[in-house]
């Protein structure tokens, strides 16, 4: 494992200038209630703007309508776009996991299809992975799919799954072949793009703590999906789908949550003496980010040379959210509120949604004790 | 901007031969380690960044803060630092003489009252100076003068660190002295940060070193029939360790980076607090991860861990640089923090 120091080339200072004038021109501060980070809202509208601007799959090939941009190209973008709490939510998916994917391990025809309308801003992605009776054990997911003439016939039931009501396609991840007794169950998995108005697919929410319509239940009764749909090779989904977690994990969404909300408080006590202990909390998070991100960061060099940093990027990640959470409790110390998400104060609305979202940092995309079982087995040298 | 390989292979031999566990051990119950340090000093490292023409070998501040990591690493029980990039970068800066043997520093106590006269003479205490009563030279920056006086003519009291090194006070009742106006940029503040920024390499090769001992040791040792390392419970502290020696890494390897290519004030005020808070959880977690084991004299834990207690403190704790930077912080102004944790130093 080896983090490697990286600094911003002058051609990605000149991005890095060129998204802030965007951002500063489409949502000045002040203007727009800010996300948090990647939970932020949908927005057809944005994702359009940002696709217009190169910025939406941009590391895809320029044959497939990407831009040819590196992970590091796509960082200064995303790390702005967080930041900012910019909404990002649309796109997302698409942008950070699923493009590459379908470049990596899809067909050309799948590459015609679905690349150009994702750098376009136009495709919304979900992911389905966890099912009622697997979450954190992946590979016994159930959802299974049968042969039938030019097909598949799919049944069974997703959950968790973000945005399922708001996109256009779903990533899903499902056995294709029977687990026969005692055999391997990250063999006869396959990844299946799946529209989500297919007749038979069903979609309904599960609503989070708070009411938000957030999470879905997808289930499938008898949904065809034709043979063009598999992604790769039927069976092998076990590997796709961990090298896409591997471009889940590492990134600036996985630092950045409270960002827009620290920033906020700055904004509203301006001028105000805010004392040693707030001064010292600034100082504290301020250093964390400084090194949170040039360790996330090295990650996507590392990508841009070629490598899979998958060890690291759990590291990243798992360290990464826990100081998300932290940020959080000690913001709620510090300003000793009683809070509402109906406040007067921005400040207060985002704290008080970071305090009701804060658990779910450090359990989507792979929960933290899961990240340590990953990167433990690196540090001892076996296999993840 | 690299380091080169020979630096980084010569001084880890050097490093593994000399500095075993008994060595170290020795070297705190004797209170110093002449044949390390006539070892280091014989392959020219503690003044590896010094100019040629002040009698250094050339070499940048990469190279010395690569030395520094490899000597936290291994523990070296030696004054590292101070001899080249503290003291030695003082005397050097102001045109003074390096003399051949080890040079220190008053590292800057609450308590220090410390005065260069008009006659050229110094005189009152300095606390905690790293290992005063080895050293040829202090080197002492004050009101913008730079003085060079020998400790020869200190009165001495004697104390440890925690990890047993020496922390002497010297006290100088109009010492005679080498005295010269500190030129642009050689300042008490700039010292301060310095000393940071050696404390930073130290501890990033010591929080390596401890992450990877304990990763080995929690693989050897076994009870209810399986390594330690298979328990969840353990594997926690193994990763957050090693999360801490990377983090501590990065700060230390990106600080270093932007002090060689001029101010770093920033970097290294959030590589200091970021390597205090790496050293206190890594710390925590190594000894857990250990047991027993890693509190007894005849394990070799302490050697890092120690160490990282004494350097969390040294040039500034937590509360001096979160109040650095959080003041810095918010001077930005909300429009102005991403840019500053982006940008460092540079926007300011």
């Amino acid at each position: 494992m080896r983090f490697t120091p990286t600094e911003l080339t002058s051609d990605e200072l000149a991005l890095q200038a060129e998204v802030r004038d965007f951002l500063g021109a489409e949502l000045p501060p002040g203007s727009h209630e800010p996300g948090l980070g990647m939970s932020a809202r949908h927005d057809k509208a944005f994702s359009k703007k940002m696709a217009e601007h190169g910025w939406v799959g941009m590391a895809l090939p320029k044959e497939w309508g990407g831009s040819d941009k590196t992970a590091v190209d796509r960082f200064v973008v995303v790390e702005e776009m967080l930041r900012w709490g910019a909404p990002v939510g649309y796109h997302w998916v698409a942008d950070r996991q699923t493009g590459n994917i379908i470049n990596k391990f899809g067909d050309d025809e799948q590459r015609e299809r679905f690349l150009p309308a994702i750098c376009r801003g136009e495709l919304g992605f979900s992911i389905g992975m966890s099912e009622p009776d697997s979450g954190s054990d992946l590979a016994s997911v159930s959802t299974r799919a049968d042969r039938d003439d030019g097909g598949w016939i799919v049944n069974g039931t997703k959950i968790w799954t973000s945005g399922a009501h708001q996109n256009d396609w779903f990533i899903c991840l499902l056995r294709t072949h029977p687990l026969e007794e005692g055999g391997n169950k990250r063999e006869g998995l396959s990844q299946l793009l799946i529209d989500l108005e297919t007749p038979g697919l069903d979609i309904g929410p599960i609503p989070f703590l708070n009411g938000e319509h957030h999470f879905n239940e997808v289930s499938f009764n008898d949904v065809f999906v034709p043979d063009e749909n598999v992604v790769g090779q039927a069976g092998m989904g076990w590997n796709q789908n961990t090298t896409e977690m591997a471009y889940e994990r590492g990134g600036p969404d996985r630092w950045l949550s409270p960002f827009s909300t620290v920033e906020q408080l700055l904004r509203e006590t301006q001028g105000t003496d805010l004392g040693d202990r707030a001064v010292e909390l600034f100082g504290e998070m301020t250093a964390r980010w400084w090194a949170m991100r040039n360790l996330s960061l090295s990650v996507s060099r590392l990508i841009d040379a070629g490598e899979a940093p998958s060890i690291e990027s759990s590291l990243v990640k798992e360290m990464g959210t826990r100081f998300e959470i932290e940020i959080i409790e000690k913001l709620v110390e510090l300003v000793d509120d009683e809070l509402t998400l109906e406040s007067e104060s921005l400040f207060q609305r985002l704290l008080a949604q970071c305090v009701l979202t804060g658990p779910g940092n450090t359990i989507r995309g792979g929960t933290i004790e899961i990240l340590r079982s990953v990167a433990s087995k690196g540090l001892q040298g076996l296999p993840a | 901007m690299t380091v080169d390989d020979l630096i980084t292979e010569t001084a880890s031999r050097l490093f593994a031969e000399t500095c075993t566990h008994s060595a170290i051990q020795d070297a705190e119950a004797n209170g110093g380690a002449p044949a390390i340090w006539d070892a280091f000093a014989e392959t020219g490292f503690p003044w590896i960044s010094l100019p040629e023409s002040a009698g250094g070998s050339g070499g940048t501040l990469l190279d010395a803060l690569e030395v520094l990591r490899l000597a936290g690493y291994y523990a070296a029980p030696i004054p590292a630092a101070e001899t080249g990039v503290l003291g030695g970068w003082l005397l050097a800066s102001a045109g003074l003489d390096l003399p051949e043997g080890i040079v220190t520093i008053a590292p800057g106590s609450k308590q220090d009252w410390l005065s260069i006269g008009a006659d050229g003479s110094v005189s009152g205490t300095a606390h905690m100076v790293p290992w005063g009563r080895h050293a040829e030279r202090l080197a002492i920056i004050s009101n913008d003068k730079v003085a060079s006086v020998p400790v020869s003519a200190a009165t001495i009291a004697q104390q440890s660190s925690l990890a047993g090194e020496p922390r002497d006070t010297l006290t100088f009742d109009g010492a005679a002295a080498d005295v010269v106006d500190a030129p642009e940029g050689v300042t008490a503040e700039a010292l301060r940060f310095r000393g940071a920024l050696s404390r930073v390499a130290l501890m990033a090769g010591a929080i390596e070193k401890m992450s990877q001992l304990t990763v080995s040791y929690t693989n050897e040792r076994e009870q209810f029939g399986r390594p330690v390392a298979k328990f969840q419970a353990v594997q926690q502290h193994l990763v957050w360790a090693s999360q801490d020696a990377a983090l501590t890494r990065m700060a230390a390897d990106s600080a270093g980076r932007q002090a060689a290519r001029g101010d770093a004030r920033f970097e290294i005020a959030a590589a200091k607090l970021v390597a205090n808070q790496a050293a206190t959880r890594a710390t925590k977690a190594c000894h857990q991860a250990h047991g027993a084991m890693g509190m007894t004299q005849e394990y070799p834990l302490h050697h890092y861990s120690r160490r990282l207690w004494t350097w969390r403190t040294e040039f500034g704790g937590e509360r001096e640089w979160s109040r650095w930077v959080g003041s810095t912080a918010v001077a930005q102004g909300a429009d102005g923090l991403y840019p500053l944790v982006a940008g460092g130093t540079a926007v300011l």
